[in-house]
């Protein structure tokens, strides 16, 4: 199955100019009167802000279940949401039921309208000049991914919001059921995937490993199947203190000796399982339980180490940088990640916000780990021994890195020198990876032209 | 027996391909005779990181790997810490495994080492006993394997160069016997066994097979897709099922140690009847039937200990003495019963016991006393730390200082046996 296509609204690009709006009652009405649009953009809370007013064809719609002419379905080939004219008994529970504003009551129409997506074609896109609306594919994990057996079980038991419980059942639906997974002590087996007293929170085999020992535990395994001609995927979701530190030492060693393991790590930069302490991934300036603020100290006074850089020194078959916010960028790594492990050590390091440990409201980490990458503080990459290292998903106009401090409670602390510091990591972190970018000789792109 | 060079080449007439139906006759010290009994025991994968006195047994280990005398997959790994887990993954996913270790790289290994035997995992792994630090030593020694005497494992130590082979060999069996299913180390002493070349005769490959039979590692604990289960998820806490969980885990171990004691024997009294090859599966007496006074051994300082006792015997002197072979689980009760008839006991340690002052086997050897309706005098000696001799002259005067307790209440202060040597 295709996936669908939807509009998507990025509201900082937006400046409220209401060309959309025009544009959609020119399409879709013979008065040219506003009040017949069906997507509508409306002052937000804070001064100069806007926002979407408008059907997003919702996978498990509320205006659909509202329904109770079944006036309202999900066209199961486009993904629109379709009105009936025919069967509308105009009571308006559609309208009540959408969180969105996005089916409202046209007044002299004499029915309720909603955005049909102008057939594939939305005229209000096209009509946007600031680049604010987009007509996207969307649904393409869900609908690839959708009908892949998620392989935890319900309930897991993960803080609100979190985006780990999000990656790990991505992961191991493209996985499958033929693996062996490894969860050292950490958020990972924390909200239950290894289980509690005799109940287990997955359908694969599964067990903690020690802290330390993890990517050693699985090469063991990995080595038995492989004497034993079976393939299966020698799995691990370790935290990032497990990798970097305390078990940086079985990691380099079985990185080194080329073992056929796929070893996911989940930067959530610290022991967030444990209350918050620090880690070698923890950035400076960063707050945590082990790095208070206080008259004498400010947070964390070291730079974090650059684990999946250390891991390109180890040669892996392949190594990359991930964000729980660019879900398609991770599934295409994922699948290079899993292929590279029939040549060697393959390496995913994947940047996951901690709500609790970061300290931001829980509906608040998309955008969180979104502005990380925008803003260059995390840069997505890409890197194997033949191609060298690539941007996947290079910020070239990048956000200030203050939009990204001022999401966070964990830097609410920072003055202006620690801030400039962590300004001058970021270009110096840029300047390294791109001078590395530039490193591949099998482009036949000026390497420059390679970057942009 | 004085320390030999590791450098001894491999006896390529002996390779147990060759050997199926008869046994082979060859020289060779500890560490090669281990090997040997991996190259015996169908072992699937050997791990390994060298460290002296060890690094010349998994020299051979790769060698014969290598060579082809092993069917083995050979990880050589960046650390100790690292050896156990790699070996224990395996062990999940089948395999027998063997590794070799000592001195600090136990210490190292000390966290995977601890968690092992508390999975049930029936692996085997050698220590080729040495001295700890500090003081900085590379020396043989006890105190490794006595630092870990209580961390779950079986531990067996050996008194010569064949019975190091053959009780790696029996190790398996005993490992993986399903009243059991607990690791095993077998002890063989840095310096007089690791180097120490004798006479051994490898029995012969089909015997070996035929009394170790079908593998059988991870029939209860598997990471295996075909049998998904989670391994040792999270058990305690108050309230709920875990801490009755936990008890029951503990207890079973317990009890496997328990079944161990039982079954040592059984295994060692099957070894003979395959190979013809004697040993003492717990405890061996030696000139116990009528003997005033005992002293009791641990590993190779026994050979000087049963030559000073024949003397001794010559010169009238009514000594007998006890050999451990079995250290963990302690064979109390075997021990009580061997020692019922004496008049006073010398217990020689070849490591310390810090919170007591004394030999570590010395405490166990009181527990079993204890049981005795007498009261016995007993003295605690430590000899042989950091790779210093225990000679046939050391233990004429263990038995004189023991035989002068004959009569009296109560024993006496350590005596350090090397301390003037």
């Amino acid at each position: 199955m295709s996936g669908y296509n939807t509009i998507a609204f990025d509201a900082g690009r937006c400046t409220g100019c209401g060309e959309c709006m025009d544009a959609c009652v020119q399409a879709k009405s013979e008065d040219g009167d506003l009040a017949h649009s069906r997507i509508r953009i409306v002052a937000g809370e804070a001064p100069d802000t806007w926002e979407l007013a408008m059907c997003r064809q919702c996978g498990d719609p509320r205006c659909v279940q509202e329904c109770p002419a079944a006036a309202l379905a999900k066209n199961a080939e486009s993904g629109v949401i379709d009105w009936n004219a025919e069967t509308c008994v105009g009571c308006l529970l559609c309208t009540v039921g959408c969180t969105y504003g996005g089916i409202v009551w046209d007044e002299s129409a004499r029915h309720v309208i909603k955005c049909d997506t102008c057939g594939g074609d939305p005229a209000c896109v096209k009509a946007c000049g600031e680049g604010a609306l987009k007509y996207l594919t969307t649904s393409r994990i869900y609908n690839e991914f959708g009908d892949l057996e998620d392989l935890f079980v319900p309930g897991l038991a993960g803080c609100q919001g979190c985006n780990t419980e999000l990656l790990m059942r991505h992961t191991l639906r493209r996985v499958g059921p033929e693996v062996v997974l490894a969860t050292p002590p950490g958020c990972v087996p924390g909200m239950g995937s290894v289980g509690y007293n005799g109940l287990t929170g997955s359908k694969v085999p599964v067990f903690h490993p020690l802290l330390t020992n993890t990517a050693s535990m699985l090469t063991g395994i990995k080595r038995h199947y492989q004497r034993q001609g079976r393939d299966i995927v020698a799995l691990a979701l370790a935290g990032d203190g497990g990798a970097a530190d305390v078990g940086f030492q079985s990691l380099s060693g079985a990185a080194e000796r080329g073992e056929q393991i796929l070893f996911v790590v989940i930067d959530n930069e610290g022991y967030m399982n444990t209350g918050m302490q620090r880690s070698g991934c923890t950035p400076y300036g960063a707050w945590t339980s082990t790095t208070p603020v206080g008259r004498e100290a400010h947070g964390k006074r070291q730079d974090a180490k650059n684990l999946p850089l250390i891991m390109v020194a180890h040669r892996c078959a392949y190594v990359a940088t991930a964000s729980t916010a660019f879900m398609e960028d991770y599934y295409a790594k994922l699948e290079r990640a899993i292929e590279a492990t029939h040549r060697g050590f393959s390496y995913l390091h994947v940047y996951s916000p901690c709500t609790t440990g970061w300290r931001f409201p829980a509906q608040k980490n998309i955008e969180v780990a979104r502005k990380a990458v925008e803003s260059n503080f995390v840069m997505l990459w890409e890197y194997t021994p033949e191609e060298g290292l690539h941007l996947t998903r290079p910020a070239d106009d990048p956000r200030p890195i203050e939009e990204y401090l001022e999401a966070q409670g964990k830097y609410r602390h920072l003055d202006a020198d620690q801030i400039a510091h962590i300004r001058r990591h970021i270009d110096e972190n840029v300047e390294l990876i791109r001078n590395l970018c530039a490193r591949p000789a099998a482009s036949p792109l000026p390497a420059r032209t390679a970057l942009t | 027996m004085n320390a030999t060079p590791a450098s001894a080449s491999l006896d390529r007439s002996a390779e147990p391909r060759d050997a199926q139906s008869k046994p082979k006759i060859m020289v060779c010290d500890g560490n090669q005779a281990a090997a040997w009994g991996v190259a015996l025991a169908g072992v699937d994968m050997v791990a390994v990181y060298p460290i002296t006195p060890q690094s010349s047994l998994v020299e051979y280990l790769a060698k014969f790997i290598a060579e082809g005398k092993i069917d083995a997959q050979l990880v050589d790994v960046e650390g100790e810490h690292s050896v156990l887990s790699v070996l224990q993954g395996a062990a999940l996913a089948g395999a027998r495994t063997y590794t070799a270790t000592c001195g600090p790289g136990l210490a190292f290994m000390f966290e995977p080492y601890v968690r092992g035997p508390g999975m049930r995992l029936p692996m085997v792994m050698s220590i080729v006993t040495r001295d700890t630090l500090t003081p900085q030593s590379v020396w043989g020694g006890h105190q490794d394997a006595m630092s870990v005497r209580e961390a779950g494992w079986i531990q067996m130590y050996c008194e010569s160069v064949q019975e190091v082979l053959d009780t790696v060999v029996m190790a398996y069996r005993i490992a993986e016997h399903h009243d059991v299913m607990l690791p095993v180390n077998v002890c063989h002493d840095g310096n007089y066994l690791s180097y120490g070349a004798a006479r051994i005769e490898l029995p012969p490959a089909q015997s070996v097979a035929a009394f170790l039979g079908p593998k059988d590692v991870n029939w209860h604990v598997a990471l295996d897709p075909d049998r998904p289960m989670a391994v040792d998820p999270l058990t305690g806490g108050a309230g709920g099922p875990g801490p009755r969980m936990f008890v029951n885990y503990r207890k079973s171990h317990c009890a496997g140690m328990h079944h161990a004691l039982r079954v040592i024997e059984e295994v060692h009294r099957d070894w003979e009847a395959h190979t013809g090859h004697r040993h003492a599966g717990l405890i061996e007496r030696y000139r116990m039937e009528d003997a005033q006074f005992a002293v009791m051994t641990l590993g190779s300082m026994t050979g000087a200990a049963k030559d000073a006792v024949d003397e001794a015997r010559e010169a009238g002197v009514p000594v007998g003495l006890v050999k451990v072979k079995t250290y963990r689980p302690f064979p109390t009760a075997a021990v009580a019963e061997a020692l019922a008839g004496v008049q006073a006991l010398g217990v020689v340690d070849r490591s310390v016991d810090f919170g007591g002052g004394c030999g570590p086997m010395y405490r166990d050897a009181l527990a079993a006393l204890y049981r005795l309706e007498r009261r016995i005098p007993s003295l605690s000696f430590i000899g042989g730390l950091a790779g210093a001799d225990l000679t046939v002259e050391h233990f004429h005067r263990v038995f004189e200082r023991t035989r002068a307790l004959v009569g009296s209440a109560q024993g006496g202060d350590t005596v350090w046996l090397n301390e003037k040597d």
